[in-house]
């Protein structure tokens, strides 16, 4: 077997199976930093809209104002909490807090910076984005 | 631009960016949702100066942000000279177009050309 053959290319990259909930962090922090750029662009789009005068503005949030639009500004709403909190804890990893000390690697090579303060981040992130979404779905759907 | 510069720049536009987006939309929570959202409400938002100067601070700050960090994304994925070259014009063009249109709408509102 080839060299070329043991490459798994971008799915090799994403796959979340493999290396525990880090790799899981990694993929939604990219995941949700696309999917901010995304909606960041559309937003600084939809505003413009203002420039149309009140009948423009109006039509364009009643295209946006529907169950679809709450449901998609929700999940905009997780995506936000969850890059924000994770970033911060990557942040704080590269700034070298709550990575370990160096020691010598032995057997069975647990990584230092891998480590439950770094994991219960990780976990933090997810729920608060949870939670985050669901205050987001009561504020927009109990109007 | 060294890499390590980059990332300062990415770290503190992020930071900057979460202290005033949350100002951004606890306006939106000052009333109604819906009511913030009306045409005369946004209107006011955009005619009030320090507002529109906070709405043209955050507009920068993600899109250097959020472009810097497509770049980032891009170059994780394949590397070369051309490649890398082509990721970081194309992400800069990219920014400058958006800050360009975001900048329109709030100067243009704020002077009252609507």
């Amino acid at each position: 077997m080839s060299q070329d053959d043991h490459r798994e290319g971008i799915g090799g990259m994403i796959n979340p199976r493999r290396y525990g909930i880090e790799r899981v962090a990694y993929l939604l922090m990219r995941l949700s930093g696309l999917g901010l750029l995304a909606y960041f662009i559309g937003h600084i789009y939809e505003t413009s809209n203002i420039l149309r005068g009140q009948v423009g503005w109006d039509d364009f949030m009643d295209l946006i104002s529907g169950t679809e639009g709450h449901i998609i500004m929700s999940i905009v709403i997780a995506m936000c909490v969850f890059h924000t909190v994770n970033g911060v804890r990557v942040m704080l990893g590269h700034g070298g807090m709550g990575v370990g000390k160096p020691a010598r690697p032995d057997y069975p090579y647990d990584p230092a910076s891998q480590n439950y303060k770094h994991k219960i981040g990780i976990y933090s992130a997810i729920v608060l984005a949870a939670v985050a979404m669901m205050y987001g779905l009561a504020v927009m759907f109990g109007e | 631009m060294r890499e390590s510069t980059v990332m300062k720049i990415h770290y503190g536009t992020a930071l900057a960016a979460v202290a005033l987006v949350a100002v951004h939309i606890l306006m939106r929570l000052t009333m109604g949702y819906a009511e913030s959202l009306e045409y005369e409400n946004v209107l006011a938002n955009y005619k009030f100066v320090p507002y529109a100067i906070m709405l043209e601070i955050i507009l920068v700050l993600l899109a250097v942000h959020g472009f810097n960090g497509l770049r980032v994304i891009l170059l994780e994925l394949k590397q070369g000279r051309l490649y890398e070259k082509s990721v970081s014009y194309g992400c800069l063009i990219g920014m400058i177009g958006l800050i360009a249109y975001g900048s329109r709408t709030i100067i243009m509102t704020n002077m009252g050309i609507v």
